[in-house]
């Protein structure tokens, strides 16, 4: 644990040569007016996202006549509020099983030198260039009955195991996908930790485990949010991973709005399924947001 | 039964067919006929479902392109929404599009044009194919495929005999990819002992039933690669199958065998959307299309069937033995009631959908 990299705060601090008389001024300048800086970033955000929700969300409620029928239609349909649900749940699983996978994986990634910690960041990226379809594929061919798994579980002289088209399966081919969404922010956390603190803990007479659990654990929570929050998000929208490696049982809302729309032209309806799993996520996240602050406080309080 | 209605079906539909050609066919140019330089300068938009498919078509237009002069540019994956959105804005770029099989009929005359049928000689096409909006893009089929190994002397030989998961045990494979599959409904309300003369949406909820009834372990499969993969991985004990896709797993060394009972009737269709640019070229390029000699280039490309009577591919036996086209197969095709599933499909689609979410 000789991990010495702890970077002082930004260049802001160091005094600027005499030269630069005409430093302070424009740096005021654009101070003052820091949503010109933003710009760029907003306007390609309203023009991408703001006006096709807005348009979505209008449809929701005027196609094909203005009211709530799309509304009424998706909440008594039983099928949607199954699937509505499940999609939760998947996502909470896939986030839960990311965390547990990639929190050693990001531990390990600053405990080695750097030349091994470049291998780890490849192992992270290179699937991260490789498109999700075929990954996916790829699970395909590990998790079916006559697959890799399968095989050896079977050479292992047990039955084999279902696990293409069932949760279990869209679950683990999602994590994987989602991983470097996990490992990249949690490892950039981490790094930023200073183990020093750990040695004082172990020096003041705390067991590997109590200073784990009361000074690395918590500093290393927004990290673990932060990632948590992408992947949980990002899972909320997933289609093809759910199709290929899926069942009927592991349908996910993306599906169904694909269908309303691709198939049935039903843009309204499937305009109201966007929207109410657009709510739904903002609630959610809502009801987290205190936990989260809560945990800050204790770690920046330890 | 199904004979019965299958025959008045395509009775009725032949009739117009023929009423049709009688009032034109001698306006149309024979089909296949490519008048040089004709389209000079100008470029058409065909869009259709791409793969060894569209590739197939390019090339069965090629002669079309070489003489008429035409730019063809090619696009897709054909999306109705996506043709809702042009159709909708005023801004159509599409000029002739192939579809599924439901769409000209469910939109006709709202996204897709009603088709003059001086331009098009249909003589040959075979009959009870001609829709108002729609003429068929190719021929093929949904086969039953069965494991060889699996069932030995005793294999399934029709349809009830796949929805019979007593004496036929055994994981069950079916085409999940998008819209209802309208003939296999009505072979599930067959087996269940319905009838399917006079079908009422209630029957949609039986045959759905009969066909959740198969039990948890079907498999709904979502792209014909896939369907192709579980036959060649050996994934499930009977599989519905495009039968192209069924040609080229048996090539690859697939086990299985098909059913050819009952076959479902499936074609892919060409249209020309409402507010397309150039309706004359459009109706050109369909016209080269479903000539002889293109049709022979389509199929022995890709091993669908020609929508010409006359066409002769010469195509070798693995791909012959999967033809929907030669005699033996097709007297034995089960074509679907188009006209139900078009009034009825957004109740089959809701149906269906909630039988793929596990509902």
């Amino acid at each position: 644990m000789n991990q010495t990299s702890h970077t002082p705060t930004a260049g802001g601090d160091h005094p600027r040569p005499a030269g630069a008389v005409q430093g302070p001024q424009r740096r005021l300048r654009l101070a003052a007016y820091p949503s010109l800086l933003a710009m760029p970033a907003l306007l390609l955000l309203i023009a991408a996202m703001g006006y096709p929700l807005l348009t979505v969300t209008l449809r929701s409620f005027s196609d094909p006549a203005w009211g709530l029928q799309n509304y009424v239609w998706f909440f008594s349909t039983p099928v949607n509020v199954t699937v509505l649900w499940r999609t939760f749940s998947i996502a909470a699983w896939v986030t839960i099983v990311c965390v547990i996978a990639a929190y050693p994986y990001a531990y390990l990634m600053t405990a080695v030198g750097p030349r091994l910690r470049l291998v780890l960041i490849l192992c992270v990226l290179v699937p991260f260039w490789v498109s999700g379809v075929v990954r996916t594929l790829a699970w395909v061919i590990l998790l079916q009955d006559s697959g890799i798994i399968n095989s050896v579980i079977r050479l292992l002289g047990f039955d084999g195991v279902k696990l293409i088209r069932t949760q279990t399966g869209v679950v683990i081919g999602m994590a994987q996908v989602l991983l470097p969404f996990m490992i990249l922010p949690l490892y950039s956390v981490m790094r930023g930790i200073d183990l020093r603190l750990v040695q004082a803990a172990r020096s003041l007479g705390a067991r590997p485990a109590r200073a784990f659990l009361q000074i690395y654990l918590p500093l290393s929570l927004p990290g673990v949010f932060a990632g948590a929050i992408i992947v949980f998000i990002l899972s909320l929208g997933f289609y093809i991973t759910p199709a290929l490696l899926g069942g009927p049982r592991s349908t996910m809302l993306s599906t169904l709005v694909q269908s309303q729309v691709l198939s049935l032209l039903n843009w309204g309806r499937g305009g109201a399924m966007g929207v109410v799993l657009l709510v739904a996520t903002f609630v959610l996240l809502a009801l987290a947001a205190p936990l989260m602050r809560q945990r800050h406080k204790q770690a920046s309080r330890s | 039964m199904g004979s019965r209605s299958r025959l008045a079906g395509f009775v009725g539909a032949a009739a117009l067919a023929l009423l049709a050609a009688a009032a034109h066919a001698q306006n149309a140019p024979p089909a296949g006929t490519v008048v040089d330089g004709s389209l000079k300068g100008k470029t058409l938009t065909f869009v259709s479902y791409g793969g060894i498919y569209q590739d197939g078509q390019v090339a069965a237009l090629k002669e079309f392109v070489d003489k008429s002069g035409v730019k063809l540019l090619n696009d897709g994956p054909t999306e109705i929404a996506k043709l809702q959105a042009q159709v909708e804005s005023g801004n159509v770029t599409w000029d002739v599009v192939d579809t599924d099989d439901f769409p000209p009929f469910v939109h006709c005359g709202k996204l897709f044009q009603k088709l003059d049928l001086t331009k098009l000689d249909i003589s040959h096409i075979p009959a009870g194919q001609v829709g108002e909006c729609s003429v068929p893009a190719m021929n093929y089929g949904m086969v039953l495929m069965y494991k060889n190994d699996k069932y030995k002397d005793n294999p399934p030989k029709d349809w009830k005999d796949f929805f019979d998961t007593a004496k036929f045990p055994g994981t069950r494979a079916i085409d999940g990819s998008g819209s209802p599959i309208g003939g296999l409904i009505e072979q599930a309300i067959l087996a269940d002992g319905g009838k399917v003369d006079a079908m009422t949406p209630a029957d949609i909820d039986k045959g759905i039933a009969k066909i959740k009834a198969i039990g948890p372990d079907t498999i709904f499969w979502k792209t014909g690669a896939e369907s192709q993969q579980l036959a060649e991985s050996g994934e499930a004990d009977m599989i519905i199958m495009w039968t192209g896709r069924a040609m080229t797993a048996v090539k690859n060394g697939a086990a299985y065998t098909p059913v050819w009972k009952d076959w479902l009737v499936v074609m892919d269709q060409l249209t020309i959307p409402v507010g397309a640019k150039d309706t004359d070229a459009s109706y050109a390029l369909i016209n080269a299309y479903l000539g002889k000699k293109s049709q022979e280039i389509l199929t022995e490309q890709t091993s669908y069937s020609p929508i010409n009577s006359e066409a002769q591919p010469k195509v070798d036996a693995s791909v012959g033995a999967f033809l929907t086209n030669t005699p033996d197969h097709a007297k034995l095709g089960y074509q679907q009631n188009i006209k139900f599933w078009v009034a009825n499909f957004a109740t089959a689609s809701d149906k269906w959908t909630a039988l793929m979410a596990g509902n």
